[in-house]
């Protein structure tokens, strides 16, 4: 029971920018998780490592809001996976959080660096 | 089965799964090896059913999901106990069932209002109670008057007449019963029809070739196929022509209680003669003419008033028909020579009394109340019982449970699990008491109906009813399942757990045993009131049918010819000589005793009269009131009446010699005290005509109004000096009556092929027949009652046996110890016999009180009664020691070595 609890938490925590990077990286062509995890991890340079426990829910509570849509299909290597693919609603929703996270870092970067400000 | 999320699952699952192929393939090729990179992938990936839980809760019905395999559980586990199952399901379906039968009825009786807008406005109107019978009824003449006063206010005029035979082309006839009444009946209740129309005054005429006539919906359908159909069909009643012109509304049963029409039809065809109503007059002596038509007598009163007149306004419309009502309260004073009776009927003012004042609701209110509680008493007896049994059971699965809670199961989840498996009971179980409910109610209205009389009530669902069932259905509930799941699991799981919390859980069971203890001590309590009042009621109904009535009750069967027709009712003077030839044929069988005529049909049904004794004045209404009935010779050595003192009737009182009269022993109380009435001279008015018969006779009293009503004064003539149609013909066998049946209407047939005989039944059962009341409740609390003994046999039964379960080992050890078996036993017997003392002695109270209560329904004394109380008690400890006998059997015979091995 509390394992589950720690997982809700990170998933509180991670909630809104992990939906961000999962809807980025599926921007421009439709992936499965692996892939989705690796592109995340590759790109944030070996930062961000996504959990399976996180990733999947998002995916599914995405899927169920309408932001993707998932297909099964064969990959390079001829192994089944389901693949997701961002919906126009899905853009639009990137868009906006995009948008919001750059007025947050902008926000925290004037609460920071003070002396930075003209 | 498969359910959407079924295939989501493989889905996740195979998605979960080509994930860690993929991370396996991509470490292998970033060079691991493959069993390394599988081991790091899995580590990587983590708890894989637990992140398919995590996921699945995004989809959002997760907890229907839950609930379909808690529900699956759920049955399972109720199939795993079929005895449990079976018990609870036949408990609830008859705790509730009765209360819902009951209820039913009760509401039909005493709280339902008329299907009508604002039936709070609909009044009965008493004007004058009538001379003799003491009815509210007027004449027709006073009710014109009175209708026309108030134009303004609906006054409906009803009458009573008797079933009449309804006759359609090509269909055997059959019986129909009947109410006349005025045109403005139905617009005045605001009556709507289902099909055609209803009374207009136009159907009022007199000497129409077809009358018309509205039919009760069900009967419309019954006979007609539907309500629609009936419309404009021709029938035939008592030979008169009547066309269909209109069905009345659905729910609309008159607004009698219990008695439903089958045909209205208007008051005026009392004037064809075709039908039997209802009356009262002045008496004999006075203008009266029954042979024609009674709408312009005023001294013939046969209508009883219904107005519908808006409460502020009553009092002025009253007011004024006092005015107009004053010159009838004269001609009715006319009727007694009691000045303290006329008197009062003189200055007695018109008053209103609602429609819930009748009868009915008189007879039946206390009773149904009764049976109400009762039926209260039997769903709390199973409901203590179901809830008995719950915790049993629960005590049975504490191991299971508590080894579940320490897995991480939620405590939510599992009272969840156990509340649905007792929800599912309770839905069957109601479902089974909603249909229970309506065959009761239909068999109570049957038991409560009189033999020749079927109650008739709306008994189609109502919301009362329907909040009723669902209310009991959530108590039972609460009562068997959610409060038992609840205490156990937040006080008896966790201490049960494990081996090592044995000793906690033994301090724990003594609380828990306490509990059971009061619950079966109340159903023992409980019990003890069901039993004792259905022996109380048991023994009321034996009395009733067995006690004496002063007729020989169970050898006199009762013949009913067919005597109002023409060809008997115009040549009256013929029919001593007819009476004499049936008497003289019927006494020719063998195996009959003797046979007799009798104005009176049944029981029940004599005349109120007067007698005026010649030679004194000043008696009072209560002393010169009685009840007449016209008999032939040999009547009273038919029925077993013994001769007290002078003569019977004889041969040669005829029409010709001086008319003679024999009276009942309460008569003559009521008239001479302990003085000899023989040779007294009587007459039906005071002087100067109070000498018109002389007393032969005083015979012994007879209950002929019923075994269970005082017998009452009867003054018997002799028919063959008031020659008229007799109802019934008394034949005394020496044996059995019932088979005299067929030879009886053999010879009647021979000595007058056309005379018909319409039935023919036993004295017995007519007078048993009219037990309604003591019938509805001897059998019902004799169900209840039986029901109670089972339920407190099961439960005694289920809650030792798992005692002695958990006990197990303790008896072992005893007897290792050197306990006898007979010890043990004694131990367990000993329990019972705790808790039948603790529950008797209340329920004895108890049942004390509620015999006090019911007391004018019960025959004999409280204190005789409480010799039931006794009796039902040993009955209900016989049933507790042998549903214990077993278990303790059981325990007590149990091999020692077996039980300690476990330990």
């Amino acid at each position: 029971m509390t394992e589950i609890s720690n997982y809700q938490n990170r998933i509180e925590l991670l909630q809104g920018t992990l939906d961000m990077l999962v809807l980025q990286a599926l921007l421009r062509e439709p992936m499965h998780g692996y892939a989705i995890a690796q592109v995340i991890r590759s790109r944030s340079g070996e930062v961000f490592t996504v959990e399976t426990g996180s990733l999947y829910p998002a995916l599914h509570r995405l899927e169920r809001q309408k932001w993707v849509k998932s297909e099964w299909k064969l990959t390079e290597s001829k192994q089944r996976a389901k693949f997701y693919q961002l919906t126009a609603l899905g853009k639009k929703q990137l868009n906006t959080d995009h948008q919001r996270w750059l007025q947050l870092v902008r926000a925290i970067g004037a609460v920071m660096e003070p002396e930075a400000q003209p | 089965m498969h359910w959407p999320w079924e295939r989501a699952k493989e889905s996740l699952s195979e998605e979960l799964e080509s994930h860690l192929q993929m991370a396996i393939a991509g470490r292998i090729a970033d060079g691991e090896d493959p069993a390394q990179a599988r081991a790091a992938a899995l580590r990587e990936l983590g708890n894989l059913p637990l992140i398919a839980d995590v996921t699945r809760e995004r989809w959002g019905w997760i907890w229907l999901e839950n609930l379909l395999s808690d529900l699956r559980y759920a049955l399972r586990q109720l199939h795993r106990s079929p005895a449990f199952t079976a018990t609870a399901l036949l408990t609830l379906a008859f705790g509730i069932g009765a209360n819902l039968g009951v209820f039913q009825l009760l509401y039909a009786v005493i709280l339902a209002e008329l299907p009508i807008p604002h039936p709070e406005e609909v009044v009965r109107i008493h004007a004058a109670r009538t001379p003799f019978d003491q009815s509210w009824t007027v004449s027709y003449s006073a009710y014109q008057r009175l209708r026309v006063a108030t134009p303004d206010v609906a006054l409906m005029a009803t009458a009573y007449a008797e079933d009449a035979r309804l006759e359609l082309p090509s269909r055997a006839s059959i019986k129909a019963s009947l109410a006349p009444v005025s045109d403005n009946y139905f617009s005045g209740l605001c009556v709507t029809p289902a099909a055609g129309r209803l009374f207009i005054q136009a159907d009022a005429r007199e000497g129409q070739g077809e009358w018309p006539a509205v039919l009760r919906y069900d009967f419309a359908r019954n006979t007609f196929g539907s309500a629609g159909k009936a419309v404009g069909q021709h029938m035939l009643l008592n030979g008169r022509s009547f066309v269909v012109i209109g069905v009345a509304h659905r729910r609309f049963l008159g607004d009698i209680t219990g008695h439903a029409p089958d045909i209205w039809f208007p008051l005026e065809l009392q004037g064809t003669g075709a039908f039997a109503f209802s009356w009262d007059s002045l008496g004999p002596g006075h203008d009266v003419s029954l042979d024609k038509p009674w709408y312009n007598q005023n001294t013939i009163f046969w209508l009883s008033l219904t107005a519908r007149i808006p409460p502020e306004r009553r009092a002025a419309v009253l007011a004024h028909w006092d005015q107009v009502f004053r010159d009838d309260r004269e001609v009715m004073a006319e009727a007694t020579a009691d000045p303290a009776v006329k008197d009062a009927l003189l200055h007695l003012k018109i008053g209103v009394a609602p429609l819930s004042e009748n009868g009915m609701r008189k007879r039946f209110t206390v009773p149904l109340t009764l049976l109400m509680a009762l039926s209260a008493s039997i769903f709390l007896v199973g409901c203590l019982n179901l809830a008995n049994l719950q915790l049993a059971r629960l005590n049975a699965r504490a191991h299971e449970l508590s080894v579940r809670i320490a897995l991480g199961a939620s405590i939510g989840r599992l009272v969840r699990q156990v509340v649905l498996e007792d929800a599912l009971l309770v839905i069957g179980g109601s479902a089974c008491a909603f249909a229970l409910g309506r065959v009761a109610s239909g068999i109570l209205v049957r038991w409560a109906s009189n033999r020749n009389a079927l109650f008739m009530f709306d008994l189609h669902p109502n919301l009362p009813l329907a909040a009723l069932g669902v209310g009991l259905m959530l108590l039972s509930l609460l009562c068997c399942s959610i409060l038992p799941a609840v205490t156990f699991i937040r006080t008896g799981v966790a201490q049960t757990a494990g081996s090592g919390a044995r000793i906690a859980g033994i301090s724990q069971t003594a609380r828990q045993r306490f509990r059971s203890n009061v619950l079966l001590g109340t159903q023992v309590s409980l019990s003890l009131l069901l039993s004792t009042m259905s022996g109380c009621f048991a023994a009321t109904l034996v009395h009733w049918e067995t006690i004496d009535v002063g007729m020989d009750r169970e050898h006199v069967l009762i013949v009913r010819p067919e005597l109002h027709q023409p060809r008997y009712t115009d040549h009256s003077e013929m029919l001593p000589e007819l009476y004499s030839q049936i008497q003289q044929r019927l006494q020719a069988l063998p195996g009959v005793r003797s046979a007799a005529v009798e104005m009176c049909g049944g029981i029940h049904c004599g005349w109120i009269t007067a007698l005026y004794v010649h030679g004194r004045n000043g008696l009072t209404n209560a002393q010169v009131h009685g009840q007449e009935d016209h008999v032939g010779l040999g009547f009273f050595s038919t029925l077993g009446i013994p001769i007290l003192r002078g003569r019977d009737f004889s041969p040669s009182d005829t029409d010709k010699t001086q008319r003679v009269a024999i009276i009942s022993r309460a008569y003559a109380r009521q008239l001479f005290g302990d003085a000899d009435p023989i040779g007294q001279w009587v007459g039906y008015v005071p002087a100067p005509d109070d000498h018109k018969f002389i007393i032969v006779g005083e015979v012994a009293d007879a209950h002929v109004n019923g075994a269970e009503r005082e017998a009452p004064p009867v003054v018997y003539m002799s028919i063959n000096q008031n020659p008229a149609p007799v109802n019934s013909i008394r034949v005394r066998a020496v044996g059995d009556p019932r088979q005299l049946s067929d030879s009886v209407r053999h010879a009647l047939y021979e000595v007058d092929p056309a005379l018909g005989v319409s039935e023919i039944v036993p004295l017995a059962t007519e007078l048993d027949g009219n037990l309604g009341t003591e019938k509805l409740l001897a059998r019902l609390a004799g169900v209840y009652g039986s029901l109670t003994l089972l339920l407190v046999a099961i439960g005694f039964y289920g809650v030792m046996s798992s005692r002695t379960t958990r006990r197990k080992n303790e008896f072992g050890i005893r007897l290792a110890l050197g306990a006898t078996r007979g010890h043990i036993q004694m131990l367990i017997v000993g329990q019972t016999v705790r808790i039948l003392l603790a529950g008797i002695l209340p329920g004895a109270i108890l049942s004390i009180l509620a015999v006090h209560v019911a007391s004018h329904l019960l025959y004999g004394s409280v204190s005789a009664n409480s010799l039931v109380i006794i009796a039902a008690s040993l009955v209900l400890a016989f049933a507790g020691f042998v549903a214990t006998l077993i278990p303790a059997r059981r325990a007590a015979f149990a091999d020692p070595l077996e039980t300690l091995r476990s330990e």
